[in-house]
């Protein structure tokens, strides 16, 4: 073994439980006489193999084979089909690290053993042609071992994706990739695919120069041996005198540095260190000696992986992930997909929702009894796939199929055939009722029959239904087509196989489903109710909407109280939050503020004046005149920003303690998860609970009790319930304990 | 010539159309594929009828999409059909939406399959301008041209005149072994029966008159499923009923029109003769058994279809000749037709029909028949207007005469209607409904 190689000991490494022997995991495949490898990733423990201990022990042990072998001209490393090869590092273990150190020491680990892979290859100096055959999602660490190989071969297909999405956890590509991508794309494009964390498909991949050669996941391992063999020979495009004009010009790269880190912090509001770090390491790559880079990588993934920014991305990652597994059954078998789909009601919510049925393949029924409604909606489901096409993201024959699959009608006809029905009508319990039950009758017998409601109780809905074990709420949120959150509600009645059905179905759509328990407001309209109600309170003692925005988008939300509300509906708002304060008393008690403006018909955005004036020349810069404050009220606020935040904030993490405790959701990390999908809650904090937590239980029930002393909270109505701690806040918070502790 | 007169009870199970949009408007940005799935998917949503069960998809469709070769298969597989279900197009140029039907009618009674899905389908605002053959010949030796020299020789050779296209509708409609375009058969018959202009644009008043009845009736309602054009702006409404037709057409704005195809005296004017339009019909033809399996209440049953040719500068004539062969393969006599619908393609030529109904001369010297045909009732004629004021989207218009004679039975109470049509080139089609028995 070369002398520079720094011992790593790879026994050490966190190991799943159930690993298998060594030297299972990769395959060791001789072929032409044993002038050809193929290294074939393949862990038995593994449905879908990721880089955990056991795998890298293995390629590590596979490489040693190699390098002791003189006959090997040719190496491929590939995975045990085409279109799978591996899905980069175990993320599981990365949320299981301790300490910078033993980050660190991860980093260098594969490091080491991908080094090994490139010093054998010809462009490392070695005797034998390294080629990566791989297809299907090729991320991060996957990504990694290919680049150390000499030339990439991806499986030209629709599903093979290739990238390296680091900086989205919150670290980076720590395995070399920030150093060999510059070399291979040069530092702008490398840097354009490691601070977007983008996934490219095969034709961007090969038009980009990540990969050298596209070939049909039938022909890949055929392929791969050509190019391992030398019997075909691959060039790829020199970068040439580009090199020295800006890979290594220290001029250009430090206007290169500048123009992206604008561009991050533009994107991150400088919420994100990973970007800033990756941005720093990957620029300076082609300048500096290959080892002096790598070392820099792996000590910056080590501090990164400790960061909070980076715990808070793998939790929500992971619960994401975990959510979706619900979809199967105890067997593991996937439910059964719904075939052809019915959408009462073509209003925004009715009509987004039958579009994205119908993109996703599901042909869909929209009902509506005003043909115009139905002209609306057809026309925005034309237009939005109309632009999905400009976007190249659809063919033409998708995007024809797309719009094909959307039936439009105002008669009660053609149901039958529905196996899965969802309604988006008026929010009134008696119309939901009499409908479905009327539609009822209409579709088959196994049909399963979702409400979209957001104010009232699927029980109630279901009550009187035939069939109510057939009856669940599926709450997707405004836009339809961008919210990445779906409530997925189980009513007292609901069976588990509809659950998992229509949580399957919320991932075919491309969401992250959350279950849910009956409870009003679900999750994510209760915990908005008092954050932007509080918001109408500030602006009533003083503080300036715009202003309490800006703070809003300083804490990390993706967009300010008052414009969310502009976008929402102020009607819908109010709707929503009457129906809380109904259920939950005085502490959802909204402020008196903005009633003239609903009653004027100023209802946000699609009114064109709300809160702010919008329309020709204005974007929502201006208040609404109309807007008052109560007479009586100051014209400045005399609240720190900090105390304004908190006000905003606090009664959040108050109402989401009661929504855990009551066993509306089944854990604090899927209810996180709801906050960051369903109202973009800043991500790097990990969610409301996991914002607490990092807080400090004490400190949040000691805030919040301040708060209710406060004058401005206390004496009006409704103040002090609102943020006067919970029990089991409090209780959790005697104890020492946190939200994610036990 | 053929007649057929089925040994077994085969009908017209269910059908819809769309609203007939005038070319260039409503449809403009429709394609046929798209506009026949719309109608397709809607009938077999409404009928419930499991595609897999459908023995075979037939279009009609004149001038299909250069992209869409077999336009049929387009259409199946864009409604949903599942794809082990084959389907073929049929081109019977006017007819050929009748002709869906027919080779429908043939199959099943040939005992090949019983349930079919039949399409009519035309979107006239596609078809396309041509590069004439200068324009042709000028690419190909721009692309031949291989050093730039003769590039640029190539490019030299370019002349104004290439611009000048041609122009797929108007060579499509004429018909190419006598050089006739359609509006000079028309003419033929005007001089041969000496019908004149105010007659012919009486014509058309009436058929405008009859189908705005139609719609504010409800009539138009039974057979029309709204539809809102593809990639039309967002505001835009849904079109719910044939949109050529004028509530206020007159005689007098009629007169003042210019003759189109004689100048300057002949008798057809834009206004007395049909619009062109884009439109689609679907049929669901199967036989009485496999209906009442499917749950379907038969809308008609088909007693018989013909197929006959005639003079082609006489086109016009062909529902003539055709609905005689019926009569005489079928038994049955023209006072036996409770309504009868003869494709407006022209006044003049509804007209000359009507006379040729009516006399014995025409009888004895074209039909072999001693006696006339028969007299045709003109309150019986064309109740709801016609392609006149509806549009006549060629290759759709054959199914959409078969939808309004199927529900002109139910309508009228009667026991027999016909549907019977001219076409280019010198033909005529013709078929026999029945209502079927409760």
């Amino acid at each position: 073994m070369p002398s520079h190689t720094i011992a790593i000991d790879i026994d050490n490494l966190p190991c799943p439980a159930g690993a298998p022997e060594p030297g299972s995991c990769v395959r060791v495949e001789r072929e032409e006489d044993g002038a050809l490898v193929r290294l074939r990733l393949d862990p038995p423990h593994r449905a879908n193999p990721v880089f955990d201990a056991p795998l890298l022990r293995d390629l590590a042990r596979a490489l040693g084979d190699v390098e002791r072998d003189p006959a090997v001209r040719g190496l491929i490393v590939c995975g045990r089909e085409p279109l799978v090869f591996c899905y980069g590092a175990d993320i599981d273990s990365i949320s299981e690290l301790e300490s910078v150190e033993e980050a660190t020491r991860i980093g260098r680990a594969g490091q080491e053993i991908f080094q090994r892979l490139h010093r054998l290859s010809r462009s490392g100096g070695g005797r034998v042609t390294t080629v990566a055959a791989v297809g299907g999602p090729v991320p991060g660490g996957a990504c990694e071992v290919s680049l150390a190989c000499d030339y990439i071969v991806l499986a030209d297909d629709p599903r093979s994706r290739i990238g390296l999405p680091e900086v989205m956890l919150g670290i980076l590509p720590g395995w070399g990739g920030c150093q060999r991508l510059p070399r291979r794309l040069g530092v702008p494009k490398a840097l354009g695919a490691i601070l977007t964390g983008k996934l490219y498909g095969a034709r961007q991949a090969k038009k980009l120069g990540l990969v050298d050669r596209l070939a049909h996941p039938v022909y890949l391992d055929r392929i791969a041996a050509d190019v391992a063999t030398g019997r075909e020979r691959l060039r790829r495009p020199e970068r040439g005198y580009w090199t020295w004009l800006i890979d290594r010009n220290p001029a250009a790269l430090a206007v290169i540095k500048s123009q992206a880190r604008k561009g991050v912090m533009e994107q991150t509001k400088g919420h994100y260190p990973a970007p800033l770090r990756a941005l720093e390491i990957a620029a300076d790559a082609v300048r500096s000696p290959l080892q002096e880079g790598l070392q820099r990588e792996a000590a910056a993934l080590g501090q990164l992986a400790l960061s909070p920014q980076s715990r808070a991305l793998v939790r929500i990652f992971r619960t994401g992930e975990a959510v979706k597994r619900r979809a199967a059954g105890a067997d593991g078998e996937k439910p059964a997909r719904f075939t052809r789909a019915a959408v009462l009601g073509a209003g925004i919510m009715g009509g987004g929702i039958a579009s994205l049925l119908a993109e996703k393949r599901i042909p869909t029924r929209l009902k509506d009894l005003a043909q115009h409604q139905l002209d609306e909606a057809q026309s925005a489901h034309e237009q939005r796939i109309a632009k999905k096409r400009k976007r190249r993201s659809l063919e033409a024959y998708q995007a024809d199929a797309a719009i094909d699959r959307l039936e439009l009608t105002r008669e009660d006809l053609g149901f039958a055939s529905c196996d899965f029905l969802i309604e988006a009508i008026a929010e009134r319990l008696d119309v939901k009722r009499a409908v479905l039950g009327q539609f009822a009758e209409f579709v088959g017998p196994d049909t399963v029959i979702a409400t979209n409601t957001s104010s009232l109780s699927v029980d109630a809905i279901a009550d009187g239904l035939p069939h109510p074990e057939r009856v669940i709420g599926m709450h997707f949120f405004n836009p339809v087509a961008k919210m990445p959150l779906v409530e997925v509600i189980r009513g007292a009645a609901t069976s588990d196989a509809v659950v998992r059905r229509v949580v399957q179905l919320a991932i075919d759509l491309g969401k992250t489903p959350v279950v849910c328990a009956d409870a009003p407001g679900f999750v994510v309209n209760r915990l908005l109710a008092p954050y932007l109600d509080e918001a109408m309170r500030l602006f009533e003692s003083g503080s300036a909407p715009a202003e309490l925005d800006r703070l809003a988008l300083g804490f990390g939300l993706p967009m300010g109280p008052f414009t969310l509300l502009d976008e929402v509906g102020l009607d819908i708002g109010a709707h929503t939050v009457a129906s809380l304060e109904a259920a939950f008393g005085e502490r959802m008690a909204p402020s008196k503020v903005l009633e003239p403006l609903v009653a004027a018909g100023h209802l946000g955005k699609k009114s064109g004046r709300g809160i702010f004036l919008y329309g020709k020349g204005e974007d929502g810069d201006e208040l609404n005149p109309a807007l008052r404050r109560p007479a009586s009220a100051p014209a400045v606020s005399s609240l720190s920003s900090e105390d304004r935040v908190d006000r905003m904030v606090l009664p959040m993490v108050n109402e989401a303690a009661r929504i855990l405790a009551e066993g509306v959701v089944e854990s604090a990390a899927e209810l996180d998860l709801a906050t960051v999908y369903g109202m973009g809650f800043a991500p790097f904090r990990g969610g409301v609970l996991a914002y607490a937590d990092a807080r400090g239980l004490a400190n949040v029930v000691e805030r919040l009790r301040e708060l209710a002393a406060s004058p401005e909270v206390s004496k009006r109505e409704g103040g002090r319930a609102r943020f006067e701690p919970c029990e089991p806040l409090v209780e959790l918070a005697a104890l020492g304990g946190t939200f994610y502790g036990s | 010539m053929v007649a057929c007169s089925p040994s077994r009870r085969i009908v017209i199970a269910a059908g819809l159309r769309l609203p007939q949009a005038r070319a260039g408007g409503a449809f403009a940005k429709e394609d046929a594929g798209h506009l026949g799935a719309r109608a397709a998917r809607e009938l077999l949503a409404r009928t419930a009828i499991p595609g897999d069960q459908l023995d075979e998809v037939i279009v009609g469709c004149v001038g299909p999409p250069h992209d869409q070769a077999n336009v049929a298969r387009v259409i199946a597989l864009r409604a949903g059909v599942p794809r082990g279900v084959p389907a073929y197009t049929v081109g019977r140029n006017c007819a050929s939406g009748m002709q869906a039907v027919t080779s429908a009618v043939t199959r099943i009674e040939a005992g090949i399959g019983d349930l079919y899905l039949c399409v009519g389908v035309e979107v006239m605002s596609g078809y396309p301008l041509i590069f004439n053959q200068a324009a042709t010949d000028f690419f190909a030796r721009l692309a031949g041209a291989r050093t730039s020299m003769a590039k640029l020789a190539a490019m030299a050779s370019f002349r104004p005149k290439m611009l000048s296209p041609r122009i797929a509708l108007m060579e499509g409609l004429t018909d190419p072994t006598n050089g006739l375009i359609m509006g000079k058969t028309a003419e033929n018959l005007a001089r041969d029966f000496g019908i004149g202009r105010e007659e012919a644009d009486r014509y058309a008043v009436r058929s405008h008159k009859r189908a705005a009845a139609a719609r504010d009736s409800g009539r138009m309602a039974r057979e029309i499923v709204p539809h809102l054009g593809l990639g039309s702006r967002p505001g835009k409404l849904a079109l719910t009923a044939d949109d050529g037709t004028r509530d206020d057409q007159s005689l007098e704005a009629l007169g003042r029109l210019r003759p189109y195809f004689e100048k300057p005296d002949g008798v057809v004017t834009v206004g007395n003769a049909c619009g062109i339009t884009d439109g689609a019909t679907a049929l669901v033809i199967t036989t009485e058994e496999r209906a009442q399996e499917l749950g379907l209440e038969p809308l008609a049953v088909i007693r018989g279809f013909a197929w006959s040719g005639c003079d082609p500068s006489r086109m016009g004539l062909g529902p003539v000749h055709a609905t005689s062969q019926l009569l005489e393969r079928t038994g049955v006599s023209v006072g036996d037709l409770g309504a009868v619908e003869i494709n407006e393609a022209f006044a003049v030529q509804v007209l000359a029909c009507e006379k040729a109904f009516a006399s014995r001369e025409f009888a004895a010297k074209h039909l072999g028949r001693s006696e006339a045909l028969g007299e045709l009732d003109p309150r019986l004629l064309n109740p709801n207007g016609g392609a006149i004021a509806i549009g006549h989207p060629v290759g759709a218009t054959g199914a959409r005469l078969l939808l309004t004679s199927a529900h002109e039975l139910h309508v009228r109470h009667c026991e027999l209607t016909l549907a019977t049509l001219c076409i280019g080139g010198g033909q005529g089609g013709a078929v026999l409904l029945e209502r079927p028995s409760a």
